[in-house]
This record gives structure tokens, sequence and C-alpha cells, in this order.
């Protein structure tokens, strides 16, 4: 009951502090386990070189699959912050539904983009064990 | 307009956003049992079946998708649709027109904050004055929705007036209550601030959900700045 509490009061009196920083930006990364070695890393979800202005405005009404990203952001944000088995599975089978049925395991890690001075930087944050995909398909 | 009028103006506008965030997290598989349900409920909603019960029952649901995502699944969109749903239902629980009109008048306020509170810690903020936190947005944030956006950063000057124009209509927008016409104004200002940032950083569902809140703001200007009537 304090945790359903702890997850509405910020709904009703919300802080409203948008962008307050521009803070390091995670991508997640995975790689799979095929015939006996892991492959390269691939970032989920790259986006797009361009989206025109129909589009843009398309997605004014239609946008699952960009919403679904930006909820990874926040599980990975979280993961980091106050990592719960929750976050975890979020992303796990995030990743694990874009898989073909033929791939067994994964591994993901949280890559986060910052700027230093005037560098842009990645570090790599978090690296998850291998999971096996049979109990996630399950 | 009377303050159940402004309820039920607004109730309508939600529940075709509602149904529009839940078609997607239907789409996704989040679930068919909660999603269908809150469907369901938004039809209810908008075609004044069931009354107050639909409301309750979207705030219920809210609550379990807030327990399911542990959280906001789409940050403060989500946050903003359970803040309008509570108020909404708190209305409908008033025992006179005054509690329903505090009810209004919370959702009100809370619009003109997540405009100013917004504006305030960017304009303190000497990144955001020199225009560099917007670059960094599109340089390397989360949110751009291409790799193409992404050269905005080299726009230096074009992301300084941005900002600042960004800042000033944030900050600014409390003095608007002081006329109809001036809130009319920042208004559409504002919706074309939420629809920008649906272009170009794919944030769909905080501009139906923001505009689902104008009819009570609206409504207050009206109430607290307007004639005797």
């Amino acid at each position: 009951m304090l945790r359903l509490i702890s997850l509405l009061l910020p709904a009703l009196i919300p802080s409203w502090r948008f962008f307050k920083t521009v803070a390091p930006s995670p991508r997640v990364e995975y790689r799979v386990y095929c015939s006996g070695q892991a492959g390269d890393w691939q970032e989920v979800d790259p986006r797009p070189m361009r989206v025109t202005i129909a589009q843009g405005l398309q997605r004014l009404v239609w946008n699952p699959h960009w919403n679904e990203q930006l909820f990874m952001v926040s599980c990975s944000e979280r993961l980091i912050e106050v990592p719960t088995p929750h976050s975890f599975e979020m992303i796990a089978r995030r990743v694990a539904a874009q898989l073909p049925d033929h791939v067994c395991e994964l591994q993901f890690r949280l890559v986060f983009v910052s700027r230093v001075q005037e560098q842009i930087v990645k570090s790599v944050e978090y690296e998850s064990a291998w999971v096996s995909l049979r109990e996630w398909r399950a | 307009m009377t303050v159940m009028e402004v309820v039920r103006l607004t109730e309508v506008l939600l529940a075709a956003a509602v149904a529009q965030q839940s078609l997607e997290h239907l789409f996704a598989g989040h679930g068919r049992g909660l999603f269908g349900l809150r469907l369901v409920l938004c039809g209810c909603l908008a075609f004044g079946v069931g009354g107050a019960f639909a409301v309750w029952g979207l705030w219920g649901a809210s609550l379990v998708m807030l327990w399911r995502f542990q959280g906001p699944y789409n940050g403060g969109s989500d946050k903003m649709t359970v803040l309008i749903l509570s108020c909404l239902s708190l209305a409908h629980l008033a025992p006179s027109p005054y509690w329903a009109e505090m009810a209004v008048s919370y959702l009100a306020v809370q619009l003109v904050l997540s405009y100013f509170v917004s504006g305030w810690i960017k304009i303190i903020n000497p990144e955001w004055q020199s225009g560099r936190a917007l670059c960094d947005v599109f340089r390397f944030s989360a949110y751009p929705v291409s790799e193409g956006l992404r050269a905005w950063a080299d726009q230096r000057a074009v992301l300084f007036a941005m900002s600042w124009a960004v800042m000033l209509l944030e900050v600014l927008f409390p003095l608007a209550l002081l006329h109809p016409d001036a809130l009319k104004l920042a208004l559409v200002c504002t919706a074309a601030f939420h629809l920008s940032n649906a272009v170009c950083f794919g944030l769909n569902r905080f501009f139906w959900i923001w505009l689902c809140a104008y009819p009570s703001l609206i409504w207050f200007q009206d109430r607290i700045f307007g004639g005797p009537t």
C-alpha cells in the first residue's frame, strides 16, 4: 500500500521539473549467443536517419513504438538509480521480443551518452548476465 | 461555463486522449484486460454512460498501471492523466459545487505550475541561458526522433533563440491569467509548443493530455479574474 501511495503522490503533487538538466542519456545495446559464441553488440531500436513532417504528424495520433522506446529509457535510468527486477525484466523482455525464435540467450548493456566539455562520451554503466530466452518465451 | 460543464468538457477530451493511449498499449501487447477495460470506460465517459463511475473506473485503472509499470509509463503525460482523473473524480465526489470548484481549480493551478516551474528551473540554469542545454537535447538526448534531427545541435543561434522563447513563454505564462484574450493566446502558443515537441521528440501523448486540462484554466481565469456575472 505504501508503495502504491509513493507511486501516486508524484502524480497528485507533480514537480514539473522538465529538462532541469540534460542528464546522460541511456542507449540499450544487446548481443546474442549463437553457435557457441557471443555476437557483436547492437543498439536496440536505432533511430532512422529521417522522419518527414508527414510522418511526424501521423505519429501525433499513433506512436506506440516510440513510446515503448521512451519507457525503455525510463527503465534504463531506474536500473542505474534504483535497480529492481522489474526494470531488468522490462528491458530484457523488450529486447527478447525483437529477436528470432532460434536465439536462445541474450545479454544487454546500458551505454550512457553525455557531454564532457566539448566531447561526446559514452560509458557502459550496466551489463547484464546472460539471459536464457526459454523461460521468457514460456 | 459552470464548473460541471467544465468537468463534462474535460471528460470528453480526456476520453479521447486516454482511448488513444489505450490503443497504443493494446498494440504494444501490454495486457488486453486492463487496456481493453480502459477503452470501454473511455467510450462510457465520452457518451456519458455510467456517470461518475466511468471516471472512477479510469482512475482505478491508472493505479493498476502505476503498479504494473512501477511508475509512469510515459513520464509527465501519465502524471497529468492521473492528475486530471483525480480532480474529476473529486469533483464528482464533492458534497457541494464549492468543493467541485476546488477540485477543478487545483487542476488549473497545476497546469499553470507545469509551465511556470518548468520555465523557472530552466531560466536559473546557466546551461539553458546560453542555449547549451537545448543543443545537448538535440545532440545526445534520447528524444530526437531521427539522427538527421541531431544536426540541429549545430544551429547554436537558432537554439539560443528557441531556448529563450520557450523559457519566457513558460515563465510568463501565469501573467496570461490577467486577461481572457491573453490566456487564449498563451494557450495557443503552449499548444504549438507541445505540437513541436510531439513532431521533434515524439511526445505525442503530452500534446493531447495537456489540451485536456485547458478548459479548467479558461474556467478558472473567468472565475477568479472575470467580472461579476
